[in-house]
């Protein structure tokens, strides 16, 4: 519970740093109570056609807009998920032949890993499209830095490469965790409150839950091979797990 | 302090776009929304001017004096209209639809669509051409700018978004900022066009949208360009022997 306080808090405190644009937010979500308010006093008087268009066929409970915060959350999720299974596909292409070339019997693990990979990147390319988020403006820098930590990994050897998925995989898998629980809060608030949650958001939460799990069977897998034999494993693994933090601070604003 | 953050922004303001939720209300409140909707029609006459907003007002049952409800003065009547006729676009379903056919008798893809909506919008300008320059100095106003390129970044992405562009790599930037490019040239082009149906203006457009292939579908992407390097760079070391 405590725990769940903290990550919200630590949402919070991001978007009163970010949010210059909308200084009045901050106080906004002091308490949910207060959130609610603000919603639908904007909605009353910003948008009566957004209200007119509440009337859903097959439900009784008011569909309202999300507000500004859920937004950006919703926002910057998909923004950086879709940066980092760019980078995750990229580590293991740029792994795959390395490391195939010298234990043939990773293939099928390394194709297995790739093309789960290449999946969680067709199903963000897909939501982001589809929601009208902009990807990271740093398309191309993280296209670079994930080719090179893939690569240089991979000629390290099998064991640098493992602890490279470990650590990434360690990384990615607690954040796609932050953001599960981030929305399950969201969707708990909304039925509190009596709002229509819809399917979009439900189904979100469904998507971000697979893929996390898919990201912690890569982790078991890299551990199964040897990832803790890496030298210097806790530098290496230190490091990479750094970057991804950073990755993945920057992807959501950036 | 606010003004001056707003351009590197240019971008961020645009949240999660819901399917299940209603959209958000829109950057007017609603009684300025009503005074505002009234004064379109006087703008052909009266220009984007504080008149043809205290007209907007008399004629939505509020003072003339009402108009100190825009403290923006007559840049909010420039702000509604491009918002509104940014707002417009959708409802061209003869071009946003899958299966549109363009002018050809073949079915449209992502550059003819996008082609298509920037000379609906363009036409959309048709009546109030003559006052556009007017228009245009006032979104040049310093004060103005951030909230000029703003709006000028949001019709270019709800041009791609509407022609059905789905592409989300580096390409997404590339496109925005060369369509914003081409299509504040063309408008500018457009009021000092005397031609027949401005044909010229139609050239003009083409000819841009042809410099950077919007219409081949080919917009530079600069991550293709760097994974391309990096590959052509690997395939490079491989074939001296490199074992990587
Ligand atoms: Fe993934
Ligand atoms: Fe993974």
């Amino acid at each position: 519970m405590s725990i769940l306080a903290t990550q919200r808090r630590s949402l919070i405190v991001s978007h009163t740093l970010y949010d210059f644009l909308a200084p009045s937010l901050v106080q906004t979500i002091r308490t949910s109570r207060v959130r609610q308010c603000r919603r639908c006093l904007s909605s009353t008087s910003n948008a009566p056609a957004a209200v007119a268009s509440d009337a859903s066929p097959n439900s009784s409970k008011p569909k309202k807009p999300l507000s500004a915060i859920q937004r950006e959350f919703l926002n910057r999720a998909l923004r950086v998920n879709q940066a980092g299974e760019l980078a995750a596909t990229l580590i293991y292409a740029t792994q795959t032949p390395p490391i195939v070339n010298s234990h043939p019997h990773l293939r099928p693990l390394m194709k297995h890993m790739y093309d789960q990979e290449a999946g969680h990147f067709g199903t963000f390319n897909e939501l982001l499209a589809k929601h009208r988020v902009r990807p990271t403006a740093m398309y191309p820098v993280w296209t670079f830095a994930a080719s090179t930590l893939g690569w240089g990994t991979a000629i390290m050897g099998r064991e640098a490469a493992m602890a490279c998925t470990e650590a990434v995989e360690t990384a990615i898998g607690g954040h796609y965790d932050e953001q599960v629980r981030e929305l399950v809060n969201m969707v708990d608030e909304m039925e509190r409150q009596g709002e229509e949650v819809g399917e979009e958001l439900r189904e979100l939460t469904g998507t971000i839950r697979r893929i996390r799990d898919e990201e912690l069977e890569h982790l078991d897998h890299a551990v199964d091979n040897d990832a803790k034999e890496a030298k210097p494993y806790e530098l290496l693994t230190g490091v990479i797990k750094a970057g991804c933090k950073s990755a993945i601070w920057i992807s959501e604003r950036v | 302090m606010a003004t001056k953050t707003r351009p590197l922004r240019l971008y961020s303001k645009r949240f999660y776009h819901s399917y299940d939720h209603p959209a958000p209300g829109g950057p007017f409140p609603a009684i300025e929304t009503s005074i505002l909707r009234v004064s379109t029609p006087h703008i052909p006459t009266h220009g984007f001017t504080n008149t043809s907003l205290s007209l907007g007002a008399q004629d939505a049952g509020y003072l003339p004096a009402s108009t100190n409800l825009f403290p923006r003065g007559a840049f909010s009547l420039v702000h509604y209209y491009l918002y509104t006729q940014r707002l417009a676009l959708a409802a061209h379903t003869n071009i946003t639809a899958a299966d549109a056919v363009g002018e050809n008798g073949y079915v449209m893809g992502v550059g003819g669509k996008v082609r298509a909506l920037v000379w609906e919008r363009l036409m959309a300008n048709k009546a109030v051409v003559h006052r556009w320059q007017e228009a245009l100095a006032l979104m040049a106003q310093p004060s103005n700018i951030p909230t000029s390129l703003k709006e000028l970044a949001a019709l270019s992405d709800e041009i791609w978004f509407l022609a059905g562009d789905k592409s989300v790599d580096s390409s997404w930037y590339t496109k925005r900022a060369s369509l914003s490019t081409i299509y504040a040239a063309t408008e500018l082009f457009m009021t000092t066009d005397k031609s027949a149906d401005f044909i010229d203006t139609r050239e003009f457009l083409d000819r841009r949208l042809g410099d950077v292939k919007v219409v081949g579908g080919a917009v530079g992407s600069v991550s293709q360009w760097v994974g391309f390097t990096a590959h052509a760079g690997i395939n490079v070391l491989r074939s001296k022997g490199v074992r990587i």
